[in-house]
């Protein structure tokens, strides 16, 4: 088929005489155009690249090769196979999901199969190239959202007050209702052209069309979606000028293509040049129905009637001129049915309404026509008001939900505010932009309009209270994207779902792709009546950003990850290292060897480091300096040990606690003098520590000072039995046991290069923590590689780190303790000074201590000959078929030939030799026995060495 | 101070874009790189070489004014010294200083600076980037939830921000007609910022550029005893 330039896909299959152009979700039914402004999904359609583009704003372009959504079979729209759903609607009531699955239980699996395979529109394209779609920041004084009649009489008051206005808009141009509903006139254009041509004297204003504002978030951030990306954009103030949803008419057949929304039918007209029908039929309930049938005569289109659903029919100028263009106009009517032939309207069934409203049947007429267009009613487009946290109210004389209260820098303006009539939305608009220009500072409270003054809602009622038609045949729709028809809503409230949020959960009413634009008011009005009370009552959803579905590319957006190197990294690479995530930090996991397999190379490592020695980049330990008078006394408190007694020179393990007594972090304190201690903390949880310690210190005014060295100062372990060895000649520092014992501190140099040197045990060896600052990380790096190379030095990760440290028993914070971990269940009483004056988590701790222990954390080991698939971090420990405890560290040691792990059990079962199951994957038990720790040198002399 | 040589935090990075090396400040920095006079529209170069130090607590300004340090206007104001030394007053009791190209003031203050109470040395080994070139803010504006196009020199600001999700410290200065922003942030995160920002610059038609590009003086300032 073929159109023009600047059609959109929609507007060149509809001139094309194509009336059916996509399937509806649930029942399969033939849908066409409704509100053509890309407010329903009717349209969907997919290419080889993309799915679920929506045909009334996809530009139409050269060989473009498009399939509809949701059809089954390859005869596409037409030839759906799934179309027969349509009339097993019956069995298929709302709720119908929900009882599937409820009974018989055995069936649930099947229909899940058979509602994945039914259910969603489109389908992933995994080999569909990736599209770059980087996010921006903007920024304005004045943001205005809409730029229809209002929207542009707002910026032009805004921006003439000096402040930086961006207005944006979903459509393609700005204009709003006055590029397309004129009333068979020239006026509302001409109006038009002069807003633009006032906007364009103005330098500080940008105008961004085919943009929506989709999401609102504190401080006046807005998300901006448009054909490439998403922009954030923070202002100053917001203007909603974002107009109205018109809405549908609920009777039977009114999703039959040919019956589309009034304004629909304007927007083919004036914006693409296309005929929407040859003969139509207009229901209509105000003004605007009228001024549709005007539109439609100076354009060629018959009106064959105006159904009216007042009695009173319209006295303005406009029901005068339908009137005098000889259009039939029934007042008091509704239409009862569209009469559909093949998959399009044919004409439509008239009745008169009755005094309660409901269509007398027995007067019925049909009316032959084409097209059927509702001019009903309106709903606000105030999703993003209600995300800015304005508070609504139904005004009965708009029937419509108006802002009742608005948040401080956000205003509302034209038909959204429920004005309505021209006039009265410019002023709105001129007041808007005048009140937000001086929220952000600029125009003085002199220029100010009156907010009683400009705002002038209708006398008129632009929105009909209760557009809605029952039929004993039903099919008559009121959420287009999930076909829910009207007696699916009495049969939920008799259900019980009589609340609007249960409402909606239960109906997925409003939860399609539309979210609810062209759904959620008439829904509001159902369940109005259904409980006989007044829509106020009745309340709205919630309504959450995004209002308006955004493609998972603009939210993915560039993807930026900030990840963390040492700045040992490129010799880690250099050396064949794998690297694994640990926080957000990038570390060896362990080095790779030619012809090796992971867990020999880890072997090796851990070999190296038990019988010789092994260098590990530990740069990724949070680190801190501590300076101040209270300095030991900040400690103190913020740690369960003591540290206003250590020493000079020496350091000391250390525990925290949260105000609840749970074990949150642990690391080294050393003392480098009187008034200066440098601690580390764990990898992950630096940040955090070191906020809270920001935070207490500002809370405690203590004299100190903490500073976060972490990226500062590289660290590496100098590891085994050897490297004292290696040390020795490259630092003028006596390494003797007597001049630098364990746990000693000692400041000086290593290979020239200034360093603060920590005697540790963690892998429980003879062991030298070296730190220097970042910049001199590789030299001396380089230099124990060097002076290592003899003595068999290796480089080993954190899985060789791993299986050393279990195997002296050390645990890993995170690892082998959770979030509701005290120091008594993790076997670290013995680092609480419960007879400190205070502590943060001493309270609660001193509840704790009184209560019994739920579990506790073992050594445990598995039999010295286990051959089998051992057990693995997580796995249960069971006891009498019950979950009794969990795996929190487990390993093989080559150097104790057998399993060694942690875990948590049930105090009774904490004894030494106590054995118990663990059920390992498959479900098979394993045996273990609880054993002290720590299970390698015991004593731990190799660390203490001499 | 120490003979070891100095290694920028994005030594590593910059080393794979083929540079003509040379040692400034004891660090080795890329002097040239084969982008240099052309006609970037947006360039990034690596200045972490420039010593800097940081001093915080509540005698902190009291200690810099006895050193006869300049002090800028307010919190999150920066000025330059009458030696061309930048100082940044991040906070209340927070300062940052990074000297000039060539410059010496901050090594003469950081051997003066000792811990004393209220008064605590604040060791910095950032990665210093300055970004430059007339699409500069076209990269800003998809990196950063500043708004910078207000700001004025008359008004010198400094702002920690947030980069790429990398904290940063930002301020901005003309540089030959041009806009031109230095950024600063934790060594360790510097590889990943740069690699990020070069990625985005490259996609806008700029590139990375030597330090003598922006630092004309630079060549006189290159230790030939060290290689």
């Amino acid at each position: 088929m073929s159109g023009f330039a600047g059609d959109v896909v929609t507007s060149a299959l509809w001139a094309a005489g194509m009336q059916s152009l996509g399937r509806s979700f649930k029942y399969h039914r033939p849908r066409g155009v409704l509100s053509f402004a890309n407010h329903d999904v009717n349209v969907l359609l997919e290419d080889a690249a993309h799915i679920n583009l929506r045909g009334d704003v996809t530009p139409l372009m050269q060989d473009m090769d498009l399939a509809a959504v949701n059809t089954f079979g390859n005869a596409g729209i037409k030839g759906d196979r799934a179309a027969i759903l349509d009339r097993l609607s019956g069995f298929l009531p709302v709720g119908f999901y929900y009882k599937a699955f409820h009974r018989p239980k055995w069936l649930a699996p099947r229909w899940e199969g058979f509602f994945r395979f039914m259910s969603g529109l489109g389908r992933v394209k995994f080999d569909a190239p990736r599209v770059v779609t980087p996010k921006r920041y903007g920024f304005c004084d004045v943001l205005v959202i809409g730029t229809g009649p209002a929207g542009l009489s707002a910026a032009i008051a805004a921006a003439s007050a000096g402040a930086r206005v961006l207005a944006v808009d979903e459509n393609a141009r700005p204009g709003g209702s006055l590029g397309f509903a004129r009333a068979g006139g020239d006026e509302a254009l001409s109006r038009l052209n002069q807003l633009l041509e006032s906007l364009r004297a103005l330098p500080n204003v940008e105008i961004r069309s085919g943009t929506c504002a989709a999401g609102y978030y504190t401080d006046h951030w807005v998300s901006l979606i448009d054909a490439q990306r998403m922009t954030k954009v923070r202002a100053r103030s917001v203007i909603f000028a974002s107009g109205v949803f018109e809405q549908p008419a609920v009777f039977r057949n009114n999703d039959v293509p040919g019956v589309m929304l009034a304004s629909g039918a304007q927007r083919l007209i004036y914006r693409y040049g296309v005929k929407p029908m040859e003969t139509a039929v207009v229901l209509a309930a105000n003004r605007e129905g009228y001024e549709v049938a005007l539109d439609l005569l100076r354009h060629g289109v018959q009106v064959a009637a105006l159904v009216d659903l007042r009695q009173g029919g319209e006295p303005s100028a406009a029901g005068q001129r339908v009137a005098a263009a000889g259009v039939r106009v029934l007042t008091g009517y509704c239409i009862d049915e569209a009469v559909a032939s093949g998959s399009s309207v044919s004409g439509a069934l008239v009745c008169p309404l009755s005094q309660s409203g409901e269509p007398n049947r027995a007067c019925a007429a049909s009316i032959s026509c084409d097209g059927i267009l509702m001019s009903v009613g309106f709903t606000p487009a105030a999703n993003l008001l209600y995300q800015a946290g304005a508070r609504m109210r139904y005004d009965d004389q708009v029937e419509q939900f108006v802002p009742a209260q608005l948040p401080e820098g956000v205003y509302a303006a034209g038909r959204v505010n429920g004005v309505y009539d021209l006039e009265h939305k410019l002023r709105d608009g001129e007041r808007a932009g005048l009140e937000a220009a001086k929220h952000a500072g600029y125009g003085s409270a002199d220029s100010m309009l009156s907010a009683q003054e400009a705002v002038q809602r209708e006398r008129r009622k632009p929105s009909h209270s209760y557009p809605i038609f029952s039929h004993p045949a039903g099919k008559n729709f009121v959420d287009f994207d999930e076909d829910l028809q009207l007696r699916d809503f009495f049969n939920a409230a008799q259900e019980g779902f009589d609340n609007i949020e249960l409402l909606k959960r239960y109906t997925t009413v409003g939860m399609g792709p539309s979210q609810g634009k062209h759904s959620n008011m008439n829904a509001v009005r159902i369940l109005a009546r259904i409980r006989g009370e007044p829509i106020e009552k009745v309340g709205t959803t919630t309504a959450r950003p995004f209002f308006h579905p955004v493609p998972m590319s603009h939210l993915a957006g560039r993807g930026f990850h900030a990840m963390r190197r040492t700045p040992l990294h490129a010799r880690h690479d250099a050396a064949g290292a794998l690297f694994m995530q640990a926080g957000n930090w990038w570390r060896p996991e362990y080095y790779a060897a030619a012809g090796k397999t992971k867990l020999e190379c880890v072997r090796e490592e851990v070999r190296a480091v038990r019988t010789a020695v092994g260098l590990i980049d530990v740069g990724t330990l949070g680190k801190m300096d501590l300076f101040g008078p209270d300095a030991a006394e900040f400690l103190e408190r913020m740690y369960t040990g003591r540290f206003a007694n250590l020493k000079v020179g020496m350091t000391r393990y250390a525990v925290m606690v949260d105000e609840s007594g749970v074990v949150i972090d642990d690391g080294v304190v050393g003392r480098l003098s009187d008034q200066h201690f440098y601690f580390t903390t764990t990898t992950t949880g630096s940040a955090n520590v070191y906020r809270e310690l920001t935070r207490l210190n500002t809370m405690w005014g203590l004299q100190a000072g903490v500073v976060n060295v972490t990226g500062a100062y590289a660290a590496m372990n100098l590891a085994g039995p050897r490297s004292r060895d290696v040390l020795a000649p490259l630092t003028t520092l006596d390494l003797s046991s007597q001049a630098f014992p364990y746990l000693g501190l000692r400041e000086g140099e290593v290979a020239g290069v200034p360093v603060r040197m920590m005697r540790v045990g963690f892998v429980g060896e003879l062991g030298y923590e070296i730190h220097a600052r970042a910049e001199h990380a590789v030299t001396l790096w380089d230099a124990l590689m060097r002076a290592g190379s003899a003595h068999g030095i290796r480089p080993f990760g954190v899985e060789a780190q791993r299986l050393l440290r279990l195997e002296k028993g050390h645990i890993i914070i995170g690892q082998d303790t959770d979030g509701l971990t005290t120091p008594f269940e993790a076997a670290l009483e013995w680092a609480i000074k419960m007879d400190k004056p205070f502590f943060v988590g001493q309270r609660s701790l001193k509840i704790i201590q009184e209560r019994p222990r739920k579990h506790k954390l073992v050594g445990f080991n598995l039999s010295p000959g286990f051959a089998g698939a051992a057990p693995k971090e997580c796995h249960l420990v069971i006891r009498d078929g019950d979950i009794a405890g969990r795996v929190t560290s487990i390993a093989y040691s080559e150097s104790l030939d057998r399993h060694v792990g942690m875990a948590f059990v049930p105090p009774d079962m904490a004894a030494d030799g106590t054995r118990f199951n663990i059920r390992a994957d498959g479900g098979h038990m394993v045996e273990a026995q609880v054993v002290k720790t720590p299970f390698y040198d015991p004593a731990s002399d190799r660390q203490k060495a001499a | 101070m120490t003979a070891a040589l100095r290694q920028s935090p994005l030594h590593d990075a910059f080393l794979t874009l083929r540079p003509v090396l040379g040692i400034v400040h004891g660090m080795r920095v890329p002097l040239r790189l084969p982008g240099d006079g052309g006609t970037l529209t947006l360039a990034l170069s690596d200045a972490s070489c420039l010593p800097r130090m940081g001093v915080k607590g509540p005698q902190a300004e009291q200690w810099l004014r006895s050193q006869g340090v300049e002090m800028p206007l307010g919190v999150n104001a920066w000025t330059r010294g009458n030696d061309g030394m930048l100082i940044a007053r991040l906070a209340r009791s927070e300062f940052f200083l990074e000297d000039r190209m060539g410059g010496t003031s901050v090594e003469r203050l950081s051997a003066t600076l000792r811990p004393a109470p209220g008064v605590y040395p604040v060791t910095r080994q950032d990665a210093a980037l300055v970004l430059t070139g007339a699409l500069v803010n076209e990269l800003l504006v998809q990196t950063c939830n500043v708004d910078f196009q207000h700001w004025r020199l008359e008004q010198p600001t400094v702002v920690m921000t947030s980069m790429v999700g990398v904290s940063v410290l930002i301020l901005w200065h003309p540089l030959k007609a041009q806009p031109c922003y230095r950024i600063w942030c934790d060594g360790t995160f510097g590889p990943y910022l740069w690699e990020t920002l070069l990625e985005i610059a490259r996609e806008l038609g700029g590139g990375a550029i030597g330090l003598e590009s922006l630092f004309p003086e630079t060549p006189g300032l290159v230790d030939k005893s060290r290689t």
